[in-house]
């Protein structure tokens, strides 16, 4: 069993849909983004293009981030995915600066999204004091996952461009739309081997 | 103290090609450089104390590992956890935490039992310490593979030279100050061989730096000409080794003086904190999109 995900970037349109249904879920504080989209224009008008890079953590199978953590909070959890003990990081920040893809944050004070008035009541109820002075990161929604469900970003992509699932099952949707259509890691040249894939839009 | 990164920093980072590190610079980042800085001194100040048999000397190698001990809880996020960090198998840091546990102990009963086979197997065990310090700081950047900067072999040996240096550069300045007697001339020698081999690898390191990728020759031009060149120049290159170096050739006109060996400490010790200092500003992530490309056909 290896978790993975594919993105398609021939359909994602850019929405940030992913990155505010996973804002949702895990209730991340301000500067907290597990699921983000990258944005840059190329070229000058008019011959100008919006480029997408919908990321996430990579639940690399050599993930340099948990070589480096010093107690062990990061750890590999079933299915290969790449997990934080929160009661185990000592905020060291040494996983960030070994992550090549910034799939990490350091929550380091307990803020809220408007400063100088306090956390609203939905702040209160999902900000944990526990995630404050540590570093935070992508889980591939393992709880939903075990549920049965689909990762967060996945469920609430509009436009369909995430599949997630096992990309040890050759007859898994993921690992089928990885082979047929040469879906490509990014940086492997880095060797942190990404369980995540993106499906070239042409 | 202000924060690494606010969030609103954070979000501009993230939209950056080049995204500059701030975790171990920047609000309370910059403890992690007082700590890899004193931790390095007094390590280095333990083995030449130890050279010199200076018994203040070894004193004060355990005040500034202690210190440094201090300056690392002040940076850590959960710093009453810091007994976890053990994991030493694949953790540079936790190597380094063992080394500092082994040495602290070690050195202070090593100068509390009377002198006979104990205190030298303390004063051995405390020296395998000192030598972990001493090497592990670098390996910590070096294992960093989200910043090419600093993912060099070389930057671990650059920092076990200005951690030797260092050491050498807090006798200057207080062996005079303890009224003890030192060859100024046989001292200064040595700390001009040291300036000018940190010099040399500094000169070296920046030059594969630049040879390698894209991230890494941004961070050399951030070390050359952005935001840590004021600190790279002012305290690296000219106090840190531009003096000492100028000095230590002026000694063999002449001998000099404890006072001017002195200054050449200081300003050592000065360089060693902006080498680390502007090492760690100069950090730039590896850019996951690209800055820009070819104009692309409109559509029809």
């Amino acid at each position: 069993m290896r978790y993975g995900m594919a993105i398609d970037l021939k359909r994602c349109v850019g929405c940030y849909g992913c990155q505010l249904s996973c804002k949702a879920e895990h209730g991340t504080p301000p500067g907290v983004l597990f699921a983000r989209v990258l944005k840059r224009e190329f070229g000058t008008f008019p011959n100008t293009q919006l480029v997408y890079l919908p990321t996430l953590c990579f639940h690399c199978t050599s993930a340099p981030c948990v070589d480096v953590c010093p107690t062990g909070a990061s750890h590999y959890r079933e299915g290969g995915v790449v997990d934080v003990t929160t009661d185990d990081c000592v905020g060291c920040r040494a996983c960030m600066q070994a992550c090549p893809y910034g799939a990490r944050f350091f929550n380091e004070t307990q803020t809220g999204y408007f400063p100088g008035q306090g956390l609203t009541p939905y702040e209160e109820r999902r900000y944990s004091k526990e995630n404050v002075g540590v570093v935070m990161k992508c889980n591939f929604c393992i709880d939903r996952v075990k549920a049965g469900l689909e990762p967060a970003c996945v469920a609430n992509c509009a436009a369909r461009a995430r599949t997630f699932g096992d990309l040890d099952d050759p007859q898994s949707e993921v690992a089928q739309l990885v082979r047929l259509r040469g879906g490509e890691q990014l940086q492997p040249e880095l060797g942190t081997h990404p369980n995540v894939y993106y499906l070239p839009p042409a | 103290m202000a924060l690494s990164a606010t969030p609103d920093r954070v979000l501009a980072d993230l939209g950056a090609t080049f995204r500059p590190q701030r975790q171990w610079v920047e609000g309370r980042g910059i403890w992690l450089i007082v700590g890899h800085f004193l931790s390095g001194v007094g390590a280095g100040t333990w083995l030449f104390a130890l050279w010199l048999d200076w018994r203040p000397g070894l004193v004060l190698a355990i005040a500034a590992v202690a210190l440094s001990g201090l300056a690392h809880l002040r940076f850590l996020g959960r710093g009453a956890r810091f007994w976890k960090m053990y994991r030493a198998r694949t953790s540079w840091i936790a190597r380094g935490f063992v080394g500092m546990s082994i040495f602290l102990p070690a050195a202070v009963l090593a100068l509390l039992v009377p002198p006979g086979a104990l205190s030298g197997a303390l004063v051995v065990l405390a020296t395998v310490g000192a030598a972990i310090l001493i090497v592990y700081k670098g390996n910590v950047y070096a294992a960093s593979r989200g910043v090419p900067f600093w993912n060099s072999p070389v930057l671990p040996i650059l920092y076990a030279t200005y951690a030797i240096r260092g050491g050498l550069a807090l006798l200057l300045v207080t062996l005079p100050l303890g009224g003890r007697g030192i060859d100024a001339h046989g001292v200064g020698l040595i700390e001009l061989w040291v300036a000018v081999s940190a010099a040399v690898m500094l000169g070296f390191y920046l030059g594969v730096m630049r040879s390698t990728n894209l991230a890494a020759r941004r961070s050399v031009a951030e070390l050359v000409r952005g935001r840590a060149a004021p600190a790279f120049y002012l305290g690296t290159v000219a106090v840190g080794l531009l003096v000492p170096i100028l000095i230590g050739v002026l000694g063999f006109a002449g001998p000099l003086s404890h006072a001017v060996l002195a200054v050449v400490g200081a300003t050592s010790l000065v360089g060693d904190f902006f080498a680390k200092y502007a090492i760690a500003k100069a950090g730039i992530y590896v850019p996951l999109m690209p800055a820009g490309r070819e104009p692309v056909a409109p559509a029809a």
